[in-house]
Parts: structure tokens; sequence; C-alpha cells
């Protein structure tokens, strides 16, 4: 349980990194659609900090009920 | 009353309070440093969660954060995006530290490497580097509240008055109740901090475009550029997306080495309580898009200041707010550089003592002495900072850029402690060394850096080749103490 948790975490913050950075960035690195309004290479990169949440959520409960 | 003064009245509120709330927890700790540097190892989730929250996030991060959205646009989305990366290691780092530090009684990361390489200049190495990049970090936010200060008050509170104002408080409340009044304070400050950040930042886009939707579809008519990554750079051309990837890099390896941060692992009550705090983190993080929405804002407002960090306290002067509610946008930017100032004057303090004087001078101080000899480092942290932050001319930002790139050279020896048994305390040393000496170097020779990486970054990789090389070449270090060592830090409780 807390190996796969802490694996599925390194594997979200190692894709994250990638995804946020550049090259990896380059596919959504687009104004539109905008989501709620804001451009959308805002909300993709707001949305990696919003899955985080959930990600440190799971690791969290691997450790401790 | 006209309405500056009733902007101070607001502020004055505000400063008596954080003192009231600072001082009240001064005799709740033992009269020793584990009490006065890490609050007995007894902090809860709630006073962690915002001391974290609260010392991540600056002034630079209140009034910056807008401040980049406005002239170099998506280029600010790094600030985001970094955080949450700089935060995830901590979720194992912290807990190995907390353990070691129960077991072991330290209070700052010197300490931990001193101890771990069995020399005391590995510690006395770490600390020069960290009280040196502190110092510049402190001036900034000194000038962050001054300058505050007087926008809002229409130039009647000057700089260097505002920023003593503010800082005095700072300084009494930290002499009084060391790290536990800086727990308390950084509640309350936190609290404000996210509250107006989130209060103004949707009433912004509102009230001068009607909402969030339309603000960023007239920008993108206007200036394209500033709506996808990586944004401009200072001089307002496109930035590299090199410099935008390596700015994240470096910034999310760097964060937790902050020993500001770092250190407070040893004032948490149990691994848990760090877990937890690790595990809210992003929502204080997610306090960056309303404080980014008031920044684009800017970016098609009728006027605009000459300073773009001033765009946050320009647009909430000139729209037409209550001053009552200018007072309160004001506390939350002196809040925000309060809650980081006085971590980074209490952590510089505690290490100047136990690393850097401990290293010269042996352990001849009681515990008592060493207490009251942090307390006024502590003042004399203060008035050195202050005296950086009063000429215009120094370049703040420039020294606290190259300050990230001496903090990050502090990663190799806190992970080799870690994670590589044959690590050598010659071998770090060298490292730290030449990773310093590299990023000073590429501060001075800004063309000699390499595909126009992050200076701190190239540090990194010299720093990280010398600590391999040295330490494989030197004596190893004694097996039984390195596998007591990393016992402790793996023994889940």
């Amino acid at each position: 349980m807390k190996r796969s948790a802490v694996w599925f975490a390194a594997v979200y913050f190692a894709t994250m990194a990638v995804a946020i950075t550049f090259p990896g960035i380059r596919p959504f690195n687009t104004i539109q659609p905008y989501i709620f309004g804001i451009p959308f290479v805002f909300a993709w990169v707001l949305a990696w900090v919003g899955g985080s949440l959930v990600v440190f959520l799971f690791l969290y409960r691997a450790y401790h009920k | 009353m006209t309405s500056w003064q009733i902007v101070v009245l607001v502020v004055a509120v505000y400063l008596v309070a954080n003192l009231v709330i600072g001082l009240l927890p001064g005799s709740r700790s033992t009269d020793t440093v584990a009490g006065y540097v890490a609050g007995d190892r007894e902090f809860g989730t709630l006073v962690m969660y915002f001391v974290t929250g609260a010392s991540v996030f600056s002034a630079f991060a209140f009034l910056g954060g807008p401040g980049w959205a406005f002239s170099r646009g998506a280029a600010a989305f790094y600030i985001l995006g970094y955080g949450v990366l700089g935060m995830a290691p901590y979720f194992a780092l912290g807990p190995w530290a907390a353990r070691l530090g129960r077991k072991h009684g330290y209070v700052t990361q010197g300490a931990m490497l001193a101890h771990r390489f069995q020399n005391r200049w590995v510690g006395f190495t770490a600390g020069v580097i960290s009280v040196i990049a502190i110092i510049p970090y402190v001036a900034l936010q000194m000038r962050g509240a001054g300058i505050v200060l007087e926008q809002v008050t229409d130039g009647h509170v000057p700089l260097p008055l505002g920023a003593a104002l503010t800082y005095g408080i700072v300084l009494i409340y930290v002499w009084r109740s060391g790290v536990m009044g800086i727990g308390w304070t950084n509640v309350f400050q936190g609290v404000l901090m996210i509250g107006i950040a989130w209060a103004f930042g949707l009433y912004i886009p509102y009230k001068l475009y009607g909402g969030i939707g339309p603000m960023f579809e007239q920008i993108a008519a206007a200036q394209p550029a500033m709506l996808t990554a990586p944004g401009l750079d200072a001089a307002g051309n496109p930035w590299t997306p090199v410099a935008y990837s390596s700015a994240v890099l470096v910034s999310s390896i760097g964060l937790m080495m902050w020993p500001h941060l770092f250190m407070k692992a040893f004032a948490a009550k149990d691994d848990a309580t760090i877990r937890r705090t690790i595990m809210l983190f992003p929502t204080f993080q997610l306090f960056l898009l309303p404080l980014f929405l008031v920044g684009f804002a800017g970016i098609l407002y009728s006027s605009s200041p000459v300073d773009p960090d001033a765009i946050m306290p320009h647009i909430m002067l000139t729209v037409g707010l209550p001053p009552i509610v200018v007072g309160i946008f004001c506390a939350g930017a002196l809040a925000a550089s309060m809650s980081t100032g006085d971590a980074l004057i209490h952590g510089a303090a505690s290490i100047a003592v136990t690393d850097v004087y401990s290293a010269t001078r042996g352990d001849t101080l009681s515990q008592h002495d060493q207490r009251r000899l942090i307390r006024w480092l502590a003042i004399a942290v203060g008035v050195v900072a202050y005296a950086l932050a009063l000429p215009s001319g120094l370049s703040l930002v420039g020294m606290l850029l190259g300050a990230y790139g001496a903090i990050v050279q502090l990663a190799p020896p806190v992970y080799a402690a870690f994670l590589w048994r044959r690590a050598t305390a010659t071998g770090v040393i060298a490292g730290l060394l030449v990773g310093i000496s590299t990023v000073g170097l590429l501060i001075l020779m800004p063309e000699w850096k390499p595909f126009g990486l992050h200076e701190g970054l190239v540090g990194l990789a010299a720093n990280i080749i010398t600590l391999a090389v040295v330490s494989m070449t030197s004596r190893p270090p004694a097996r039984d103490h390195i596998s007591d060592w990393m016992a402790t830090s793996r023994n889940e409780a």
C-alpha cells in the first residue's frame, strides 16, 4: 500500500515537472479553450497544483489512518 | 480624518494585534535552545500549516506575483508551478529529519549535517551560506513593507519609518517568544493574506472588466504573448523556454532547502503533522491564482505604476476603494512580508549560533546563554538587513536571485546525507565550495551561462560531481555511525 502510494506520487510529480516546463508544456500552451474564463495553459498549471492535493491525500492515507 | 489617516489607523490596529499575538506565547516554551528555536517540538497541524504557507509566500509573492503577471504575463506561472514540486520531497525528508532531531537534539539543518558527516565544518559551511543568503531576503521583505506603507499613505509614512515600525514589532515578538511567536502570528498573518488575496483577486476583474473571462478575452485580443508560456522577460522581450524551465527546476529543488523552512521539521509534534501540512499545502498555494488575476487586470488598466511590483497597491489606490478597505489590503501585504521576515530573522540567528558559532568555539555555552545569544543576533540580523533595505540603488531582487542559487547548493548535502552512505565530509564541503563559486562566477559573468541555464542549476551540477568524486577518493565514513543514523531516519513510528 505504502510502496504503491509512493510510486504513484513519484510518477505524478515527475510527470508534473515535465508537463509544466518546456518542451512538455508545448501541446497545452494555448489560450483557447478558456476554462471558467481562464486561458487554457494557466488552467493547465492550476490543474496540476489542484491534482497534487488529491495525490498528497492518497499518500497521507497510506501512512496514517 | 483624511483617508491616509484612516489607512494608518487600520494598519496600527493590525500591528498591535500582531504584537499581542506574538507576545502571548512567550512564556509557554522552556528556557532552552529547543524551546526557543523549535518550540519544544510541539507544533500541531494548524500552526504548521500557516507557518509553512505564510513563510513560503512572502512580500515577493504577494506583490511580486501580481507584478510578474502584470509586466511579464505567463512568466508568472513558473511561481505557481514550483511550490508544490518543491514541497513534495519533504513528505519523505521532513519526517526523516524530525526523527533524527528528536533523538539527537538538532534544531537546524547544519547541526544535522555536521552530525551525519561527523564534521563541524560541514555545519559551519552550510551555516555561513545560509546566513549570507538570508540577509538580502530579509532586506527585501523590509523594503516591501516600507514601500507599501509609503504608497498607501501618500508618503506620510516614508519607507524607512514604515520598515522600522513593522520590523520593530517583528523583532519584539521574535525576541520574546522565538518560534512560538512566529507560529501564532503566522496563523493570523496567513489567514489575512489568503482572505485578502481571494477577496481582491475575485473582485478586481469583475469591477474592471465585468468578469475573469471578459478580462482574459480583452488581453488575448490586445497582447496575446502575455497569456502563453514562457511570457516576457523583465525588459518586455519574449522570455526563453530554457530560462522559464530552469527557473521552475532550480526553485523546486531549492524551496525546502531554505533553512527557515527546512528547520520547521524540528518544530513539528510528529510525522503525521508534517505530512498533513504538506498534504494541505496546495490549498495555500492556490492563493496565487487571485493574486495573478489582479496582476493581469493591470495589463489593460488605465494607468500603470513606475515599478511593476507596485501594481497591486496601485490598483487598490486608484480603483476607488474606501480607505478602510485600502488599510485592510495594506495589512495583508504587511502580513505577507512579516510572516516570512520573522522566520528568516529567527532562522538566521539560530543558525549563526548553533552552526557557525559553535563550530568555531565548541559547545561551551549553556542552553540559557545560547538562547540569549540567538536573541541578540536576531536584533543584529534585523539591523544589518535594515541597512541594506534603505538605499534604493542596491538591486535586492538581484541579490535574492543570487541567494536562491546559493541555497539550492544545500540540496546535494541534504540528499546525500539521507540517500548515499559513501558521501564524506570532505566531499560535501568541496561540493558546497565549488557549487557556490560557480554560482558567484556566473552572476558576475552572465554571458558564460551555458544555454542560458539558471546559474543555480549549473552550480548544482558542479556541486554534485565534486561531491561524488571527492567522496569516492576520500576515506569512507564510519560504517556503524551511518547505519545507526540511517536506521533512525527510516524508523516509522
